[in-house]
Parts: structure tokens; C-alpha cells; sequence
């Protein structure tokens, strides 16, 4: 990765400009990403200094993704889909910066927005308004910024009469609600979605992809499920990941039924 | 990584710090009047123990406020540290799950210690001021006193915080750690006892940082017959004493950094 940057930095400025220039959304090289596994309890002081003198390294490293290499092109609404434990999730948070990968790039074109988890940060002693502008901070919303979405949040949400209580006295549907909201209102290049089209009542879900419909074309969105209705339904195209790599990429319909093959072996 | 010139990160950080601060007194009647309450009782509580009863300080002008400082800034540092080896642990849930650069968790969870001194400051000059102390610009010079104070803080936080994140005995290691090291600061006795003893040993005490920082206060505010230092152990242990500081405080920032990359997974 750095020796990538080093390359960009040498280049004339016209290759740079015209690489920017370049349609894509977020390319993705040859990614690579381990995790170390403390085997038994390595967690401690008196087990570090324990496995440091018997020569014990405390973990065994798990290869989660293993080359991985797609682009994304601009406004286009890609699904992502695999197994538990396929490195689906692994991969979102790489592309989202939480991850540092091993070995490869992510290369993003423009601000991305992930929701890794709906309301990350929500805090039930808050109240619903302070969440939102809390909420917002997080994913790098200034309080004016929050002033104009604001309104349109809470319409959304249809939580107008509730915006002063504390989060916790909040039913679970409605903390969902709020969250989902902020997410959707949320203007970045691209956004990444892990597992949250399942929220609240059908009125309200009916609400959600009327919205998805809309950001068809508009957004460029990355999606991540387990429901293939949905991947049907929203994505151009579709890539399903096992055991770390990309077993299938293209249209949606060709993808999930990969994936339903899965089960059949 | 970028600093807190990204507009990203400071609005981050002054939303992270007004909760903090926000949550901290929730359901109290008293609320942020604890923040000047708490060091005020443990003040009373030595006062009178060690002044009143043992009869400490006897030869110090202003011994009450002496002793006030030496408790606040001592508050301060435990305070901070505390807050900040645990900031990477207790704000994991924001680390699994959005990228940012680290150190604004940290720098967060110690700024309420940050709020907390400045308003004990204000009670400092406030109780000088009655017991007769007379205002002068040399109080100004507790600025740089809570800067380098809070340089070694936060360094000792970035550094033994970063370790906690898998060894989380160290949280603990380090309470039993300050409450030696409380002894082993002019906080409740004034130095005059151990030079009385060793002067050696008055050095020793002298270089620990924490120990020159509260002496200078008292120095600056209290009264100019405090043992500060410079004037006891000389420029160059003085310096020696500074640095000190500015090592820790490397130290943890490049430690903490390279080990930030993998918060995410360990924490």
C-alpha cells in the first residue's frame, strides 16, 4: 500500500488528474486480511509472561480474505453476499478503514459513509435529538450540518413527538427507526450498508425501499445480505465471497443462485 | 493519519468530550458541583489529619491552600490517567465499527480531568485569595505547569493504554502504582521533612515530574518559600525533569500508534 502511494506521488500531475478523473468509486487489490487467534487464554499478564518464556506465540493466524479484487463503478448498487464466517463482514470493515488489511489496497474515489451497525454510539441516557447530532458527529457531520438534515430525519423516522426522552425509553423498533433514519439521510459518495433493510414494520420497511428504489442510479451503494429478494430487487451486480475470495461475480440473478447452490453440495 | 486539522476529527472530538461531560453527573442533584466538591472533601479530610492533627507544615505560609494544590493537580493526574488508560477499552464499541484515528478516544476521555482542573484552579486562587495570598502575574505561570502535567498524563495514558487493550491487568497494576507513587510526591508532607533526613533522597523526589510541576504551582501561586526543583536540585535536574515528560510522552504517542492498527480486532 505504501508503495503504491510512493508511485501516485511520483507521478506527473496530468496521470494523477486523469486517474482521479477516473469513473470508478472504490477499487479494491489484491486484499488480504489475517487475524490472530489467542489460542486458550492468552489474554493476561500472567499468561503473556508465561507463553514469552515457553516460547509459545498465543495465537494462530486465520487467513479471512485472500485476494480479493473488484472496482466499483460510480452510481452503481453492488451486493455483496456470502456464508457466515465467508469474510463478508471482514471486508466491509477494511473497505470502511476499521480493518487494516495485510497485503493489497482499497483505493476510494470521494467520502464514504459505512454503516457497519445501525446508531453506533447511541447512548440510552441521551436523549432521541442529542443521539442524532451524536450519531452525526460519528460519521463526520458537523452540528450545522445536522441542523439541516434534522428535520428530514425525524419525518422520516416519524419519532417527532419523542425527540426530547431519554434512548432508553425508547421501544427497540423505534431506537431502530431513529437509527435507520440518520443512515439513509446521511450524503456521502458512497455508502456501505451491512444487514440493516430489515427494520422496523412493513409500513415502515414499504418506506425503506421506496428510498432504496429511489437511490437507484443516484448513489453508489455497497450492500451487504443475506436476503436475495433484496439483491434481486436493488443491486446492478453482485459478488459472492467464500472462504475469503470471490467464487462469483456478475448479475444479480446469476449470484444468488450461486449462493443458493451452496447448500446444495 | 491526520490530525486534528481534519474537520472530520475535531468535530469528533468536541462531540465525544460534551458527552463524556454530559453523562458524567447525570442523575446527581448536585450535578458539576461534584467537580469542585470532590477534591474539596478530600481536603478537608487531609487537612485535618495531617495539618490539624499531626501538625504538618507548621513553618509554611498558606499551608491550607499548599496542601489544596498539591491534592488538585495530584487529582488531576490520577483522574486523567485513569480515564485514559481505559478510554480504548471502554470506547471499544466506536472502534469495532467506524474509522477514526484513536487518539481522539483518548483525548476525550482525559479532557474531562482537563475541565475538572481548570475549575479547581479558579477554587485555588478563590481560597488564595481569602487566606491572604497576594495576586500576582507569577499565577499565570500555572498555565505551562497544567500543560506539562497533562503532557506526561496523557503520555502515560497513550503509552499503558495501548498495552491494556490486551493485557488488561495493566488498569489495575497502575492504580496500586499511583498509590505508591502518592507517597513518594510532596503531596501531604512538605519536602522540608525528607531533606531534614537525606538530601539525596529529596532529590530523587524532586525529579519525578509530577513532584516539580506541583512544587512550581506552589512556588507561583502558594508562596515563594516553597522548596521547588530548580532552586533545590538545580537547573540542569530541572530540565532533567522535563524531559523526562517529553520522552514519555513520545514514547506512548509512537507506541500507541503502532499498535492502534489492530484495536479494532483485539479490543
Amino acid at each position: 500500500m505504501k508503495r503504491v502511494d510512493e508511485y501516485l506521488k511520483k507521478m506527473s500531475k496530468e496521470a494523477r488528474e486523469e486517474l482521479e478523473q477516473d469513473d470508478y468509486a472504490l477499487k479494491v487489490t489484491n486484499l488480504h486480511k489475517d487475524f490472530r487467534l489467542p489460542t486458550e487464554r492468552a489474554w493476561g499478564l500472567k499468561q503473556a509472561i508465561f507463553n514469552r518464556i515457553k516460547g509459545i506465540k498465543g495465537f494462530r493466524t486465520q487467513h479471512v480474505l485472500r485476494g480479493i479484487d473488484f472496482t466499483v463503478a460510480k452510481g452503481e448498487f453492488l451486493g455483496i453476499v456470502g456464508r457466515n464466517g465467508s469474510g463478508k463482514s471482514t471486508l466491509l470493515k477494511v473497505l470502511a478503514g476499521i480493518y487494516v488489511p495485510e497485503k493489497g489496497s482499497v483505493r476510494v474515489n470521494g467520502n464514504l459513509v459505512p454503516f457497519i451497525e445501525l446508531g453506533v454510539g447511541f447512548n440510552p441516557e441521551l436523549t432521541g435529538r442529542e443521539n442524532v447530532y451524536l450519531n452525526g458527529a460519528l460519521l463526520g457531520f458537523s452540528n450545522a450540518d445536522m441542523d439541516k438534515m434534522y428535520d428530514d430525519i425525524v419525518d422520516f423516522a416519524e419519532l417527532r413527538d419523542f425527540m426530547d426522552q431519554k434512548l432508553k425509553n425508547y421501544s427497540s423498533g423505534m431506537q431502530v427507526r431513529l437509527a435507520f433514519s440518520i443512515a439513509i439521510r446521511a450524503r456521502g459518495d458512497i455508502l456501505i450498508l451491512d444487514e440493516v433493510l430489515a427494520v422496523g414494520d412493513a409500513a415502515f420497511q414499504e418506506k425503506c425501499n421506496e428510498y432504496f428504489k429511489s437511490l437507484h442510479g443516484q448513489q453508489t451503494v455497497i450492500l451487504v445480505t443475506h436476503d436475495m429478494a433484496n439483491v434481486e430487487k436493488f443491486c446492478d451486480r453482485a459478488i459472492l465471497i467464500e472462504e475469503g475470495v470471490i467464487a462469483c461475480e456478475g448479475k444479480p440473478e446469476k449470484v444468488t443462485k450461486a449462493y443458493m447452490k451452496l447448500w446444495e453440495d | 493519519m491526520e490530525g486534528l486539522r481534519n474537520r472530520r476529527n475535531r468535530i469528533l472530538l468536541r462531540e465525544l468530550i460534551k458527552t463524556d461531560f454530559k453523562l458524567r453527573y447525570q442523575g446527581s442533584t448536585l450535578g458539576y458541583l461534584w467537580a469542585v466538591l470532590k477534591p474539596l472533601l478530600m481536603f478537608a479530610i487531609l487537612y485535618v489529619v495531617f495539618s490539624k492533627i499531626l501538625r504538618f507544615g507548621g513553618e509554611i505560609p498558606h499551608y491550607p491552600v499548599y496542601l489544596l494544590t498539591g491534592t488538585v493537580f495530584w487529582n488531576f493526574f490520577t483522574e486523567c490517567t485513569f480515564q485514559g488508560i481505559h478510554a480504548i477499552e471502554d470506547r471499544g464499541d466506536l472502534i469495532r465499527k467506524i474509522s477514526f484515528p484513536k487518539y481522539i478516544v483518548v483525548l476525550s476521555a482525559t479532557s474531562t480531568a482537563v475541565i475538572n482542573l481548570l475549575i479547581n484552579v479558579g477554587v485555588i486562587f478563590v481560597f488564595a485569595l481569602i487566606n491572604g495570598c497576594t495576586p500576582s502575574l507569577s499565577w499565570l505561570l500555572v498555565i505551562p505547569s497544567i500543560i506539562e502535567l497533562y503532557a506526561l498524563a496523557l503520555g502515560i495514558s497513550l503509552w499503558l493504554g495501548a498495552v491494556n487493550v490486551r493485557l488488561r491487568d495493566i488498569g489495575s497494576i497502575w492504580e496500586v502504582l499511583t498509590q505508591a507513587l502518592f507517597y513518594a510526591v510532596p503531596i501531604i508532607y512538605p519536602i522540608s521533612m525528607v531533606t531534614a533526613v537525606s538530601s539525596t533522597a529529596a532529590n530523587i523526589i524532586l525529579v519525578n515530574p509530577i513532584a516539580q510541576v506541583i512544587q512550581d504551582v506552589r512556588y507561583n501561586v502558594v508562596t515563594d518559600q516553597t522548596v521547588t526543583t530548580w532552586g533545590f536540585t538545580g537547573v540542569v535536574w530541572g530540565l532533567v525533569s522535563v524531559l523526562i515528560v517529553i520522552v514519555i510522552l513520545i514514547f506512548g504517542a509512537l507506541y500507541f500508534r503502532k499498535r492502534s492498527k489492530r484495536f479494532a480486532e483485539e479490543v
